[in-house]
């Protein structure tokens, strides 16, 4: 999933402040799980801001709409009466949901109410570690389904750096050496000869790297 | 404030912490404009709710929850702590004192302990605390 924090309500502030209708739109699926904008975030930071707009003597209408999910259409265009209705929307999506309702509703100001911070999944409850740096061009099956270039500090291929003391990166005491786990996962799974295969250096241009990406699917398209 | 000003307190309590004896006594005793907010265990306490009592105009928001160690659903008085403390950091950001909003971990047997705290509230000596 993305996950996501709520920008600090002091930000927030200073990008509505020229607008005395809102509303804030929540997204129900990944940034709901990671606790930043499902309907009780929506509900909370709605409620915030009222506070905050009445310290300061400010008028403000809030509304207050979630929808499953901000980057579909489908799902975007069940808000669209709320977005006619108000001055601006504040998104409490990802970065690709926030541009999703740029397309759809193209005169209505629209503004980030998250940051969005990595691909990962939910280690414990509350928990959230980065996984995946979508690079495009999957290598997992070589390294055991452990993602050297994203949990890797140094995002080596072939090997440890040597720098990691009981499992841990000589980066920080925080991070599990990733080769140390691609290693162990590797003797679980009878294929540690895989380490024998040289990774040629990598090619970046299916990543970010090579400008904004696109996917086809012909057999959808009509 | 005018000296015959009544501080406004919502008061969300778990119901094991706060029987309906003690309440009389908060009642009788404390000279405070109480909304009260029962709940069948103090996990129950949601940041929005909090902040929604601000926004109704409260002065003082309180938790009442069990001690954390008796806790009878376990987690329960920790979640509200951790609750509590999240909407405490929301009311800094949004230039609220946070020392309106409080906590208190007491049990049915603290009858005692609950009323001076809420009568501590109703003397101003606690609002903003």
């Amino acid at each position: 999933m993305i996950v996501g924090e709520q920008k600090p309500i002091p930000e927030i502030m200073k990008t509505i402040e020229p607008y005395k209708k809102l509303l804030i739109l929540g997204c129900g699926t990944c940034v709901k799980t990671c606790f930043a904008g499902g309907e009780d975030e929506v509900a909370t930071l709605a409620s915030a801001l009222r506070l905050a707009c009445k310290q300061q003597d400010k008028e403000i209408q809030i509304q207050e709409v979630t929808v499953e999910r901000q980057c579909e259409n489908e799902f975007i265009k069940e808000a669209a009466n709320a977005v006619k209705e108000n001055e601006a929307v504040l998104s409490l999506a990802c970065g690709a949901g926030v541009q999703a309702i740029v397309r759809l509703f193209p005169k209505s100001p629209v503004l980030p109410g998250i940051n969005t911070t990595f691909i990962g999944i939910q280690e414990s409850h509350g928990v959230f570690i980065e996984e995946c740096q979508g690079c495009g061009n999957c290598g997992l099956a070589t390294f055991g389904g452990i993602c050297p270039v994203t949990r890797c500090s140094k995002k080596l291929l072939n090997g440890p750096c040597g720098g990691s003391k009981d499992g841990k990166c000589e980066v920080s005491k925080d991070i599990d050496c990733a080769w140390q786990l691609i290693i162990d996962r590797l003797k679980t799974l009878g294929q540690l000869d895989n380490l024998k295969k040289y990774i040629p250096p990598k090619n970046w241009r299916t990543s970010i790297s090579g400008g904004p990406r696109k996917l086809i699917r012909e057999d959808h398209i009509i | 404030m005018s000296p015959q000003y009544k501080p406004k307190v919502t008061l969300f309590y778990c119901i094991n912490s706060i029987d309906k004896e003690t309440l009389k006594l908060i009642h009788a005793k404390v000279s405070v404009e109480l909304t009260t907010v029962e709940m069948a265990c103090s996990s129950m306490t949601k940041d929005v709710y909090l902040l929604r009592a601000f926004e109704s105009g409260a002065d003082k928001v309180v938790v009442v929850a069990c001690p954390e160690t008796q806790c009878r659903y376990v987690q329960g008085s920790i979640r509200a702590r951790k609750r509590v403390e999240y909407v405490k950091k929301i009311l800094n950001e949004i230039g609220l004192d946070c020392g309106r909003l409080s906590m208190l971990n007491a049990t049915a047997r603290d009858k005692e302990t609950v009323v001076k705290f809420f009568e501590d509230i109703g003397n101003y000596k606690l609002l903003k605390n």
